[in-house]
């Protein structure tokens, strides 16, 4: 079949960059995309709807319910709606085998999880990049920040990134548009904390959301469910963003339906020459062929393809040699911190769905007085103020006529907050192929992910800084939560739907499966560039790291390319 | 003509574009409204797929008494009922449904060892009175939840899907409480302390 110069699997958030890029970049390029077709604003079929033209007025499908039965682990996040449910993976179509309570939530479309991500977007610092050569865990990252900090940049600029810049060393500025301004409530619980802990700060969120028009993509309209798609453009999205411009170059080439069975390898040239692909609908193998392939397939769909690519040289998957692909599986830990009630401000009032909360940077373990013993690495918080709704009524005596005109108005403010913990990169934490195949003859993954004795003992502390600070800041019924039950759901490895670190980077080909750029060790022409490639997490929302390393990639591969090294 | 004016012009006739014409953002809610009063206008046709009719009725009667009418149409006006066997037959599992079902029959039954008739056959004062009854056993003045006899769990569902199929009804959203609208994001601005709607 017919040859492209280079082919990317998978259409999300980085295989849409790489698109971009290497298109830009002059190169045919090839995008195989597992899941069906979604057309920009065409297939946003929920978008705008008003409630009551849902029949079950946007409920939230959980597990169990109707609505819900093609889809029992996707069903156990909270994103998953009557409204969006069209954007997840179906469950039986796609299995894989828990051997501990792990959630996979997978997108199956063009654009991937890009449509129904959390926008959040943080840089990373050398507090993280220098995280495993300091304290050991893990192998050390062969790249520091300076080697990624202009592609931030570059990254930033295109995509579009609101937020306040705090002139933080662990959480560096970027390049931002004006940010989404805090209600009265986050006002006062910000004082209220920067007060009492000089050193901490509590910002607006840095959200890939526009606030003001960029590239032909409007700002937000404020209408709030982001998940259901945008036509305005106003989040990033493959869709709205990174596909238009590999478009525009009329280089580029997707096929969806199509699920990736394995990279092809030519032992001969130690090169990789393609990809052989199974189409969903009709079952049939088709194979093509490119000088370069990018693997963005996410973390584990990644390791599940480079495993399942297996020849004499590399038997236990491609590119493989050190023994590491699949292991190392990491997540955000969350569903960890306190809530409790603002008295007062209720002459302030807030107009407008903002699709987005306040963020409170990292604070433990920077080296300073505020280091732990218990636990290396450290935690943000996301979190917002409200004031309660009608639904408050479902929990307070009274009905008639009283309740009614009690439910008019608003009710009092309430605040919350839920940390996000770094997740340190364990060996026993891994992906491998079962014996089970699925419908396309591909073995299925079982996935073996558990917290440790590090997540755990910070959780106590995320709980219980959560709670002092809300309390230092006068909010009142402070009640600290913890939803992780050892060994069953609730706060389970997969629910941060942040899995990273099955392919890490490192500089020794021994213990690691990239190089700094991204490039396998072993085969010069294969790039990983999704989550896969992580050496550790970090606290922070990972997908802009992914786009960052994903350009600067894609720029070392053309590079290489173009003198004739791949 | 600088940049910053030429992308606004873009984005109007983007705006232009996707409300499917020329028309300008304050109409938006009325073209929706328009369209979904259509979509929402009960057919002729609708009939309850898991509720029997006598059930349909005192679901609607009940909720009637939560959300009664005022000014705007109460629960029955905006269609409760209709949600709710929507909710029975097409969200709730098996066992959740025969619950709701099952928690039916005993308001019947309390009705029936009360007034020795039905919920519906009874006066709206003795109506009132049965579902006082039931709302102080579920909202006892101390909260203490594990403490809360099981039998209040239907009183307390009951009460739950008749807010939310009301006021995620056109009704209660728009006429009732006020939809958010789309447009601008103001994250902090004065109110009245008394008497303001909120938004749905």
């Amino acid at each position: 079949m017919s040859a492209y110069d280079a082919i990317v699997i998978g259409s999300g958030i980085t295989g849409g960059w790489a698109a971009k890029e290497l298109t830009e970049k002059g190169l045919r390029t090839l995008v195989i995309e597992r899941g069906r077709n979604v057309v920009h604003r065409k297939d946003y079929i929920t978008e705008h709807k008003p409630t009551w033209e849902l029949p079950l007025r946007n409920a939230r499908l959980s597990v169990g319910t109707k609505g819900a039965e093609e889809y029992p682990i996707q069903a156990r996040t909270n994103q998953f709606r009557e409204s969006n449910k069209h954007f997840f993976v179906n469950d039986h179509k796609h299995p894989y085998v828990e051997e501990k309570p792990f959630t996979w939530i997978q997108g199956d479309q063009v654009g991937g999880k890009s449509l129904i991500w959390g926008r959040q977007v943080y840089r990373w610092s050398d507090l993280d990049f220098e995280a495993n050569l300091r304290d050991g865990h893990g192998v050390d990252w062969p790249i520091r920040y300076p080697d990624i900090a202009p592609w931030y940049s570059y990254v930033e600029r295109f995509i579009g990134v609101s937020g306040e810049k705090l002139g933080l060393p662990q959480l560096p500025d970027g390049e931002f548009q004006p940010p989404m301004e805090m209600n009265a409530g986050e006002k006062l619980v910000k004082a209220g904390i920067e007060r009492a802990f000089p050193g901490r700060h509590v910002t607006i969120g840095r959200v890939a959301i526009l606030t003001q028009p960029l590239h032909g993509r409007l700002p937000c309209h404020y209408c709030g469910p982001c998940e259901r798609g945008c036509s305005t453009g106003s989040y990033f999205s493959s869709q709205a963003s990174t596909l238009p411009a590999a478009q525009a170059t009329r280089r580029l080439t997707i096929v969806p339906n199509s699920i990736v069975h394995s990279v092809l390898y030519d032992a001969d040239k130690n090169r990789v020459t393609g990809v052989r692909v199974v189409d969903t609908n009709t079952k049939a193998t088709r194979e093509y062929y490119a000088r370069v392939v990018f693997v963005c397939a996410s973390a584990l769909g990644t390791a599940r393809i480079l495993l399942n690519s297996t020849s004499s040289r590399f038997p236990n998957g491609l590119a493989n040699s050190s023994g590491v692909l699949g292991h190392y599986l990491m997540d955000h830990h969350f569903l960890v911190g306190a809530r409790g009630r603002i008295d007062g401000l209720l002459d302030r009032y807030y107009q407008g769905n903002r699709p987005n909360g306040i963020y409170i940077p990292r604070f433990r373990n920077l080296g300073d007085d505020a280091s732990r013993r218990d636990y290396v690495r450290g935690f943000g918080y996301q979190g917002g103020a409200g004031r309660e709704g009608w639904g408050r009524g479902g929990g307070e005596a009274g009905f008639g006529v009283e309740l009614k005109h009690r439910l008019q108005e608003p009710g009092g403010w309430s605040m919350g907050m839920t940390g996000f913990g770094e997740c340190l990169p364990r060996e026993d934490n891994f992906a491998a192929l079962s014996d089970q195949t699925d419908e396309f003859g591909i073995p299925v993954l079982r996935i073996h992910c558990t917290w440790g004795d590090n997540e755990l003992a910070m959780r106590k502390d995320m709980a219980a800084s959560a709670g002092e600070m809300l309390e230092a800041a006068g909010v009142k019924d402070v009640r600290t939560y913890d939803a992780h039950r050892e060994g069953g759901l609730g706060a389970e490895p997969g629910l941060g739907i942040h899995e990273m670190g099955t392919a890490r980077m490192g500089r020794d080909p021994k213990t690691s499966v990239l190089n700094a750029y991204n490039q396998t060790h072993d085969v010069p022409n294969l790039f990983v560039t999704d989550g896969a490639c992580m050496a550790s997490s970090s606290c922070v929302n990972p997908s802009i790291t992914y786009m960052a390393l994903t350009a600067r990639a894609c720029d070392y591969a053309v590079g290489e390319l173009k003198r004739g090294n791949l | 003509m600088n940049r910053a004016s030429i992308s606004r012009r873009q984005a109007l006739q983007q705006v232009a574009m996707l409300l499917g014409g020329a028309i300008s953002a304050p109409t938006v809610a009325g073209v929706l409204s328009t369209a979904t009063r259509r979509a929402w206008a009960a057919s002729p046709q609708w009939g309850p797929r898991t509720l029997s009719a006598a059930q349909l009725e005192l679901v609607a009667t009940m909720a009637e008494h939560i959300i009664p009418q005022t000014d705007t149409p109460g629960a029955r006006g905006a269609g409760v009922h209709r949600f709710v066997d929507t909710l029975l037959s097409d969200h709730y599992p098996t066992e959740e449904r025969d619950r709701f079902l099952a928690g039916l029959a005993d308001v019947d039954a309390r009705a029936q060892a009360a007034q020795g008739k039905t919920f519906i056959a009874c006066t709206p004062e003795q109506q009132v009175a049965l579902l006082t009854a039931m709302d102080e056993a579920a909202y006892p003045p101390v909260r203490i939840d594990s403490a809360r006899p099981p039998e209040t769990w239907f009183f307390r569902r009951m009460k739950e899907v008749t807010l939310v199929g009301y006021y995620t009804s056109e009704t209660g959203a728009s006429r009732e409480l006020r939809v958010n609208p789309m447009g601008v994001y103001r994250g902090d601005i004065p109110f009245p302390a008394s008497g303001g709607r909120e938004w749905s």
